[in-house]
């Protein structure tokens, strides 16, 4: 088996009553693009929010290269390599999208504050980079034209790129992408799981990649894991996770799974 | 770049020329607003850029003004040296601070801040010993290079340029990494603790660069009042800069400084009004908070008098 790069472990979260995850277990392959689907309010953000520190789990622990973070705040979190993306794009909306990915360039290229004071040739040099690099990435999901329009301004299927962009700045091992294809037209889909496959197998990149519906993730993951108010009912490969009687009936309902089965 | 240089040039001549042009009344009236401006421009540093409203402003002038002339009574280190001194305390004053109040914001946080300017105040009444208690202590005079300045017309030499440089510094660091991580954590907190920024740190920084700018005002305008008592730091006073800065406008240095101009020249065209000096400082907030919550210095924009122009004749026909 490969080696394995997230392991969520029996992971609970609840909200007063309600449990949002109930004992949730998933392992993430390194290199892989892996897919957690399920209908609306099965718990999927609520997994990406506990990765990423937002949320603290109620039980059960999340390891990333076999080292625990739990209890770590968001920022080291990332940090050590997690970056994702927004179901409701959560993009610096007045800034433009060249600064939006500049910003999470900064921890990296920034000068000392002297130099940021004085304006001097260090920072104009760090700067230099960091616009570089961010020129770069935009290219990479094919935002080159738009560097200088405000991100608020971005049509939603180029502000969901964007987010891609700002995620990869951090320079991740691992990226979360939170229902990434939903509002989006089948062009921009196919655009979509072309620049997916592109970061995983030229880039080296592991991708966790949520939705709502299936058909979306079928062609690019390696793996799918099926929640369903907040349990983890099916996981496999693409062929059996669309098989399985369990996910028809949680997406279809029960008629439909006879139906299937019949 | 050819213009940048000439607008250089332009305000490095008047800056020359202004002294054998004005009056020393109005020399020491440039020097109330720069000084004035230094201590709002913390303030929007940290309440306009970093978003966290902060009433503890009067305390770090009081750190600036009594600290420096402390250090000079006492130790003997001249003002020119401990004004930059004691704003470097005061920046790990508010930047400590931050750090353990920063966590909690809005009512809250005012409120904290305003306990750090009224705990400053009743601690300066109650050091009599160092500080002169209610009854306060004489500021000593300015010296350097051999020269002593004391009226405004003097100070204007080393007041004016040191505003001009911390505004310079205050816009560059507002254009570089620093003033974008501000901007991203006003935008979306969430957003940018996930790009990797360690946000409270940042607040805290700007906190700390409040405090920074506050003292080094404090320190400047010391020498020009030439006298300091605890009465001049109370949380009336915390409040008043923070009207200079929503009059002048939160969200760009140039507001720290139109909004300077406007309070100090205010009660000149007044003087019919002293006794409601108050009252109409007090509306002065309240309108620009209702009506123009992007101060003065959002009337710059372009944008903004293009949009208001053909409104306003419209109006008037
Ligand atoms: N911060 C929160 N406070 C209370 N309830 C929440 C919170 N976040 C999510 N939930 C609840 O947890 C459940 C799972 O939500 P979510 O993870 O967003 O589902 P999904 O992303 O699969 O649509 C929902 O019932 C939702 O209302
Ligand atoms: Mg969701």
């Amino acid at each position: 088996m490969t080696e394995r790069l997230l392991h969520v472990d029996s992971v609970t979260v609840r909200f007063g009553g309600l449990v949002a995850l109930d004992n949730v277990s998933v392992d993430i392959a390194r290199g892989t693009i892996h897919a957690v689907i399920g209908p609306n309010g099965a718990g999927k953000s609520t997994l990406l929010n506990v990765v990423t520190g937002l949320y603290r789990a109620s039980e059960g622990d999340v390891t990333f290269e076999e080292e625990s973070l739990s209890g770590r705040a968001p920022h080291l979190i990332t940090r050590q390599g997690i970056a994702r993306t927004f179901q409701n794009t959560e993009l610096f909306g007045e800034m433009t999208a060249l600064d939006n990915v500049v910003v999470a360039l900064d921890s990296r290229y920034a000068c000392n504050g002297i130099s940021a004071a004085l304006h001097d040739g260090r920072w104009r040099a760090s700067e230099a980079e960091a616009r570089g690099e961010a020129r770069e990435l935009l290219a990479l999901v094919g935002l080159s034209e738009d560097q200088d329009s405000a991100a608020a301004a971005l049509p939603f299927g180029k502000q969901r790129r964007l987010e891609i962009a700002r995620a990869l700045a951090t320079q991740p091992k691992l990226l979360l992408l939170d229902e990434p294809a939903a509002g989006l037209r089948a062009a921009e889909i196919e655009a979509l799981n072309r620049v997916l496959l592109d970061l995983r197998t030229n880039h080296g990149l592991t991708i966790l990649v949520i939705d709502h519906v299936m058909a979306l993730v079928m062609a690019i993951s390696d793996r799918i894991s099926v929640l369903n108010f907040g349990r983890k009912i099916a996981e496999g490969v693409p062929e059996e996770v669309r098989a399985s009687p369990e996910v028809i009936e949680a997406y279809l309902g029960k008629k439909a799974a006879h139906a299937f089965s019949a | 770049m050819a213009g940048r240089a000439l607008i250089v040039a332009i305000a490095v001549a008047a800056f020359f020329i202004a002294p054998h042009a004005l009056a020393e009344f109005h020399l020491f009236q440039i020097c109330l607003v720069a000084g004035t401006a230094l201590v709002v421009l913390g303030l929007i540093v940290v309440t306009g850029f970093a978003g966290q409203i902060s009433l503890a402003q009067a305390a770090f002038v009081a750190l600036g003004g009594y600290g420096s002339a402390i250090l000079a009574a006492r130790w003997g280190i001249p003002l020119w040296a401990g004004v930059p001194i004691v704003s470097i305390g005061a920046f790990v004053v508010g930047f400590v601070l931050g750090q353990m109040t920063l966590r909690v914001s809005g009512h809250y946080l005012a409120l904290v801040t305003l306990a750090v300017t009224a705990i400053v105040q009743i601690a300066l009444i109650y050091s009599d010993n160092v500080t002169g208690g209610a009854a306060g202590m004489p500021v000593p005079a300015f010296e350097i290079f051999g020269l002593t300045l004391s009226t405004g017309g003097q100070l204007y030499y080393v007041i004016v340029p040191a505003t001009a440089m911390l505004f310079l510094a205050v816009h560059h660091l507002n254009h570089s990494h620093y003033g974008r991580a501000l901007a991203a954590i006003r935008q979306s907190e969430t957003a940018a603790e996930l790009m990797g920024l360690n946000v409270l740190r940042y607040k805290a920084a700007a906190f700390g660069a409040s405090g920074f700018l506050g003292a080094f005002g404090g320190g400047l305008l010391a020498p020009l009042s030439t006298y300091l008592d605890p009465a001049q730091f109370g949380i009336t006073q915390s409040v008043y800069f923070l009207a200079v800065a929503v009059v002048g406008g939160m969200m760009s240095p140039l507001g720290a400084l139109v909004g300077s101009i406007v309070f100090v020249l205010l009660p000149d065209f007044l003087q019919a009004f002293q006794t409601y000096l108050g009252l109409v400082f007090a509306l002065l907030l309240l309108g620009f908070i209702v009506l123009r919550p992007e101060g003065l210095a959002g009337l710059r924009l372009p944008k903004g008098i293009v949009a208001a122009l053909p409104r306003l004749g419209g109006e008037r026909r």
